[in-house]
């Protein structure tokens, strides 16, 4: 085809994805479905779940498969959709325009663990779960922990972070390398196990957190890290917000090691009471701690918060350095969305992320519950408050046009609210197609440079098409 | 002021654009043997400076790119922090801008991270002369594609720096450094053991017989780590400060111009290779510079370093002949003249510095 990429986008012709369809097909058989179930299931991601069906779902097992369906693709301009496990929150699968659905989950092989290097390599659909597990024994493990049991390709591209980027970083500082399938069905290797990135530019950097859109994760290499000698967890219970975002601030002035800190507001600690059945909390904000280290730098790194939190008003500790009352607590903290979704059933639930410099954090915390208790509806907040990111999660009746109205409109006064304090509208969850105005709104002209990137490196605009970067005169 | 600065810096790239005439960014001109040859008029980003806001309670700060570098570190240091990966400098000539085009980093590079890992954001200017804004200064920030980590080590191909946000990190409360006499081999051996316990290591050394390790971090941690590693403490005549600026004796031979210096970047646990001549270790086993006794082959060199997974890099040396850095791969540098083309399509800026052609 010989259609410019300023060319609007629109579906494909129909003709064109029967002829490639039947072409999948002859090649890859069963691995092809185009069953409605299996093409609603990949859809949509969670959050907001407005599905846009792909016209086809394909399960290719290697880099030399998935580099044949995009070229496939490429010569008729025909969309490829990457997908991992659909855990994304900002309708970043949603087929906007039909097209391929390339599902990575057989893609699930952990290629090497080396362990004296504290790297692996990873095919793109292995989960951060599996590869945890195939780490064991080893003595090493992957920190990276969203919510969710992400892919690592799906985490890579969304540039994911978990509850510890303040001690481990984000996948944008872990990921060593990649193999990418580019727009053009070329298979790439970027970065490389040696510490520096590879000579030239840092394409790693580009296609992390890319969703897609510039090209195909098929391998990752990840950095790993000697599991602690010593861990334990802490809570502690605050009068108020400040008091608890102040302790942190400290904490981190001091360089106080804390892999883990996370931040429950009062609504979302009652929550979390009830739907995990945690004794002898209120439901006021409080702290979630998590110490690693060698025994003796644990417990200095715990004292000193503790003395710290007592300065603030916080409660004693309570502690969890057993591994199960260790876990308990981290399940009631990462099941946190769970609860929220259980305090009013036949509601669903979708999740601001907004980002500040953290002296702002109170202050745009306090403003944003202020701003909730106008709109009437319930929206409890959690915190990864080390890096100044918290979520809203925003409860709203599916079945109420008026309600969701509300929601939206609240979820996007907190993005433009972190972006007027110096911040992002998204610290970790990504633009997808929900939050573009706000990337708008957050990067000016920075934005056209994107676009020029995407027209670059993906000039018929075939990857994940519609997402993370605004294209003029197209859907 | 600075408004004035960047408007006459943006009106000379956009006149050289028009002409397609090629310039050569410069800050404190310490780095010009690094890299291909230099081509075309100096355009000095030394009027871009001053710190611009720095909130210690944010662990960020953010300045122009021209400021030395020293006067960041001075304030930083002003207030118990610091710059994690070090960044190598010179004397008072090194500005921010050319410590981030260059992406270096010092020995606390292996523990704390690499330049590009602590860039929240930068402010640059295009090929074309457009001023633009990339991240943030938030840690965290996932919007849109992460411009500001590519400029890190572009040499600026790809843009004038103009502002950078950088995060920065606490001091350590306490650091000590112990010597141990060992091998190379010894030595790449114990490091690589030591690196997967949870040990406050922030740098190591090795060279001629002897092996460095900085440990930094709270008292307990690091006393403890001190006895597990045995060894003795060499107090103030640690070598951390000479290599982070290059002014170790063994690189003195390479700077005054007598002798080729290579980079090799390879995975930490990469056997000691003895290529024929002077080799210093850092980084766990994951830099080793090499001074070569005899000129070697440049392209055995770099295949062993590939084999490694990693890369070499003719860092310093009167005969560049055998190219600066590592060759890449047709459809990687296909990949290279594409961003190029995006964000300098004239090709004005360092034209060449980085590769042949673009
Ligand atoms: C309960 C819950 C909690 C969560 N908590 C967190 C959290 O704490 N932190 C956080 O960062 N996120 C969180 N998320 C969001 C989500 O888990 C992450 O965005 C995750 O990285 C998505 O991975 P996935 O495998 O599900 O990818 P998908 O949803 O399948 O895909 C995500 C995006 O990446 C693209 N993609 C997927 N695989 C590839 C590939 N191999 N190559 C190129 N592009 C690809 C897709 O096209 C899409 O644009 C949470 C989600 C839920 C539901
Ligand atoms: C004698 C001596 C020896 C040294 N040896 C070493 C060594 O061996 N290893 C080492 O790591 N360091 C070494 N240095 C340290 C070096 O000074 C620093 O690493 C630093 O990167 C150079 O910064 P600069 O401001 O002088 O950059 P410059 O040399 O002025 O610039 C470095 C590169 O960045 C580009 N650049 C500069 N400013 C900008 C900008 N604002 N926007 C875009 N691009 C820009 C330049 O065009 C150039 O490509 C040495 C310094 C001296 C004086």
């Amino acid at each position: 085809m010989t259609e410019s990429a300023d060319d609007v986008r629109t579906r494909p012709a129909a003709g064109d994805v029967a002829a490639l369809t039947a072409r999948l097909r002859a090649d890859y058989g069963e691995r092809v479905v185009t069953s409605h179930a299996v093409r609603e299931q990949h859809g949509h991601g969670e959050g907001l779940a407005d599905a846009a069906l792909p016209d086809v779902v394909v399960f290719p097992h290697g880099n030399e498969e998935v580099a044949a369906v995009v070229r496939l693709c490429s010569a008729t301009r025909i969309p490829v959709i990457a997908f991992g496990v659909g855990t994304s929150l900002e309708g970043h699968v949603a087929a906007l325009y039909g097209g391929v659905c390339l599902d990575l989950s057989q893609m699930n092989r952990v290629l090497e663990i080396n362990a004296e290097d504290l790297d692996c390599r990873a095919q793109a659909g292995v989960t951060r779960e599996q590869l945890n597990a195939e780490l064991k024994g080893t003595g090493l493990f992957f920190p990276i922990d969203p919510g969710a049991n992400a892919t690592l390709g799906g985490m890579a591209s969304t540039r994911a972070s978990g509850t510890n980027a303040v001690r481990y970083g984000t996948m944008r500082e872990n990921v060593l390398g990649l193999t990418v399938v580019t727009a053009d069905g070329r298979i790439v290797r970027t970065g490389s196990r040696a510490r520096k990135s590879s000579a030239g530019y840092d394409l790693t950097r580009l296609y992390v957190g890319a969703e897609g859109t510039l090209g195909i994760i098929t391998e990752v290499q990840l950095r790993l890290y000697g599991i602690p000698e010593a861990i334990s967890a802490a809570v502690c219970q605050f009068p108020d917000l400040k008091s608890a975002v102040d302790t942190v601030i400290v904490a981190t002035q001091l360089g106080i090691p804390v892999a883990r800190v996370e931040l429950l507001d009062g609504v979302q600690m009652d929550a979390c009471i009830r739907y995990s059945r945690l004794d002898g909390f209120e439901a006021r904000p409080t702290l979630f701690f998590e110490f690693h280290g060698t025994e003796a730098g644990v417990r200095e790194q715990a004292q000193t918060i503790q003395s710290l939190a007592a300065d603030h008003g916080g409660s004693a500790f309570q502690w969890a350095s057993a591994a199960e009352d260790r876990s308990r607590l981290w399940k009631a903290r990462h099941n946190a969305y769970y609860a929220v979704l259980a305090l009013a059933p036949g509601r669903q639930a979708f999740a601001t992320d907004a980002c500040v410099p953290i002296s702002r954090l109170t202050e745009c915390v306090l403003e944003t519950q202020a701003d909730v208790a106008t709109t009437g509806l319930v929206a409890p907040i959690v915190g990864h408050v080390g890096d100044g990111n918290f979520h809203l999660v925003i409860l709203f009746d599916p079945g109420s046009a008026d309600e969701r109205a509300r929601a939206e409109a609240l979820a996007r006064r907190v993005s433009l609210r972190a972006i007027a304090m110096g911040g992002t509208c998204t610290g970790e969850h990504g633009i997808g197609v929900h939050k573009l105005d706000a990337l708008v709104a957050e990067h000016g002209d920075a934005v056209s440079l994107m676009q020029t990137i995407k027209r670059a490196l993906d000039p018929h605009d075939i990857m994940n098409p519609g997402k993370t970067v605004p294209m003029p005169g197209r859907g | 002021m600075a408004e004035a600065a960047l408007a006459e810096l943006q009106e000379r790239v956009r006149a050289a654009a028009a002409e397609r005439r090629p310039l050569r960014i410069r800050g404190g001109g310490t780095k010009d043997f690094y890299g291909q040859a230099l081509a075309g008029e100096v355009l000095d980003t030394r009027s871009l400076s001053g710190i611009v806001s720095y909130e210690p309670t944010e662990l960020v700060v953010t300045a122009r790119a021209g400021t030395p570098l020293s006067e960041i570190e001075d304030a930083l240091a002003a207030r118990g922090q610091m710059l994690a990966f070090e960044p190598p400098h010179h004397g008072d000539g090194t500005t921010l801008g050319g410590v981030v085009a260059a992406g270096f980093s010092g020995p606390r590079r292996a523990s704390a991270g690499a330049a590009r890992d602590f860039v929240l954001g930068v402010r640059i200017v295009d090929g074309s002369g457009g001023a633009l804004a990339f991240g943030g200064r938030v840690i965290k920030n996932v919007a849109g594609f992460d411009v500001s980590r590519l400029m890190c080590g572009a040499l600026g191909t790809l843009g004038v720096l103009t502002e950078v946000s950088l995060k920065c990190v606490p001091r350590p409360r306490v650091e000590t450094t112990r010597v141990i006499d060992c091998d190379a081999g010894e030595a790449i051996r114990r490091i690589n053991e030591w690196g997967a316990k949870p040990l406050p290591i922030s740098a190591t050394c090795h060279y001629a017989g002897r092996l460095w390790l900085r440990l930094s971090g709270a008292a307990a941690a690091v006393q403890s780590a001190a006895g597990t590693i045995g060894g003795s403490d060499v107090g103030a005549s640690a070598p951390w400060r000479g290599l982070r600026d290059q002014v170790h004796d063994f690189f003195r031979p390479a700077c005054e111009g007598r002798a080729t210096l290579w980079r090799l970047s390879v995975s930490s646990t990469a056997p000691w290779t003895d290529f024929g001549g002077d080799m210093l270790i850092e980084w766990g086993g994951a830099l080793r510079w090499l001074i070569p006794r005899a000129p070697v082959d440049a392209a055995a060199l770099r295949a062993w370093a590939q084999q490694h997974g990693g890369h070499a890099t003719l860092y310093r040396g009167p005969d560049k002949s055998a190219g600066a850095f590592q060759p890449l791969s047709p459809a990687v540098l296909g990949l290279h003249q594409r961003l190029k083309a995006v964000f300098d399509p004239q090709g004005v800026l360092n034209r060449g510095r980085l590769y042949a052609g673009f």
